[in-house]
């Protein structure tokens, strides 16, 4: 295929060798790709400070179909993101959505997940601490509805009763809502009807939604979502980023 | 597995070196009288028996407390913390500090599994926690994305302690053409910049 550009975010970066690092890109036009970087860690690299985990900018790549391993022959930043370092809890749950997109992506270029992860580690890099804990759950669920996994919250995810209004159980390993028969015997966590309204407002991912959660109820809901997306999606992978932002203390430190 | 394949096997364990690498550096020390490759023998097995990490700062020594810890004359008031006891090296190098360091052994990679309890936290707090005589904590971890989050975590950490917290000054190299600079080592030092007073 030879000599190719396209928009990248760097999602991992390795150090291998004295001076070369090898880069984990989620690109848009290409998918996930592993790539060396001859050289990155030389004082006068061509590529300089640009290889930095959750920058994105346009990759040129020589790319080979046939290899894991492609060679990248540059990287010109466009997006630093430094916003991300300024609170453990942005970096967390940036690691998060990159331990996702690394594990759980389909290998094939989507345009729109690229995209998609590149709107969110915008807003997690800008968003006010206050709004912090909402943006990245509704991050990580809207991450998870995108590869197909959306919770079912409308209607019980057992036997497809539609559900009323208020206070409701969560099945992890039903996918959402079960209805009070169905709960019956089963291991649910209650939600409040605050906390269900949350819930649609985060999967939905509407911006401008009243969410507001107090970092106790931030808390329950990371839980949630962590045990949600390890029971669905983990097929024996560890997700050590998401066991890090799950344990993250109430009050940030 | 033969003696040769063997020590080739074991060298290519090493950093930066590679099979070709290490089939040379093999074939090399073959053709090296008996002694040398004794004394590099010797060198490596008195690295493992004799090199500790110092219980104080965490630095490679073969005296614990290292010699840094020991020396009375250092500035007891200031503490720098680095990811690696090489970093220490880098530093010392300088001849311009004077102080004690601290080495958290990483930083901050929750993809890798490295969160706080993976790094010598408990031991930092220790240090700078009421009674110390630290007055000053200096955050050199490396200019990274991971650096800084780590960086940010400690400062975290220390900042009840009532301890000054300084983070080092990113910027351009000495010696270093601006035009030559990438973008992002421009924009920080000149989000850096300084006032020059006469």
């Amino acid at each position: 295929m030879g000599l190719v550009s396209t928009p990248a975010i760097v999602l991992h970066a390795i150090k291998y060798g004295e001076t070369s690092k090898i880069v984990k890109l989620a690109t848009r036009d290409y998918g996930i790709q592993s790539a060396i970087a001859k050289g990155a860690g030389r004082p006068k690299s061509r590529f300089g400070a640009q290889l930095e985990i959750l920058s994105e900018g346009t990759a040129h790549l020589y790319l080979k179909p046939s290899r894991e391993l492609q060679t990248l022959a540059g990287f010109e930043v466009l997006r630093l993101r430094p916003g991300l370092a300024g609170e453990v809890r942005r970096y967390a749950a940036a690691q998060v959505l990159t331990e996702l997109v690394l594990r759980c992506a389909p290998a094939e270029p989507h345009a729109w997940l690229f995209e998609f992860l590149s709107r969110q580690l915008d807003r997690l890099a800008e968003v006010t601490s206050v709004k912090l804990d909402e943006a990245a759950l509704s991050a990580v669920w809207q991450l998870v509805r995108i590869l197909g996994f959306a919770p079912q919250l409308d209607y019980c995810a057992r036997d497809g009763r539609s559900l009323g209004a208020g206070a409701a159980r969560f099945s992890i390993s039903d996918g959402g809502l079960v209805c009070s028969a169905c709960a019956a015997g089963r291991r649910t966590a209650l939600l409040s009807r605050d906390d269900r309204e949350a819930l649609q407002h985060l999967v939905a991912g509407s911006y401008d939604s009243p969410v507001n959660l107090s970092a106790r109820h931030a808390a329950a809901h990371r839980r949630l979502l962590a045990r949600f997306v390890r029971f669905h999606l983990a097929e024996g992978r560890e997700f050590k980023a998401l066991d890090f932002w799950e344990r993250l203390p109430w009050r940030d430190t | 597995m033969s003696a040769i394949e063997e020590a080739v096997a074991e060298l290519a364990r090493l950093p930066g070196i590679g099979r070709k690498t290490a089939a040379r550096l093999t074939y090399f020390l073959l053709k090296q009288p008996r002694a040398v490759i004794e004394r590099l023998a010797k060198a490596l097995l008195n690295l493992a028996e004799q090199v500790k990490a110092c219980s104080v700062c965490g630095n490679w020594s073969d005296t614990d407390p290292c010699l840094i810890c020991a020396d009375t004359r250092r500035d007891r008031s200031m503490l720098c913390v680095v990811e690696d006891a090489a970093d220490i090296a880098a530093i010392e190098k300088t001849g311009e500090y004077r102080g004690l360091y601290h080495v958290l052994g990483g930083h901050l990679s929750p993809l890798d599994g490295v969160g706080p309890e993976q790094l010598r936290l408990d031991s930092l707090v220790a240090r700078v926690a009421n009674g110390s005589v630290v007055r000053e904590v200096i955050l050199a971890t490396d200019p990274s994305m991971e650096g800084e989050v780590t960086a940010t975590y400690v400062r975290g950490l220390l900042e009840r302690y009532g301890v000054r917290i300084s983070r080092i000054a990113l910027g351009l190299p000495v010696g270093g053409d601006l035009e030559y600079a990438d973008s992002v080592t421009i924009a920080r030092a000149l989000a850096a910049r300084r006032e020059m007073t006469g």
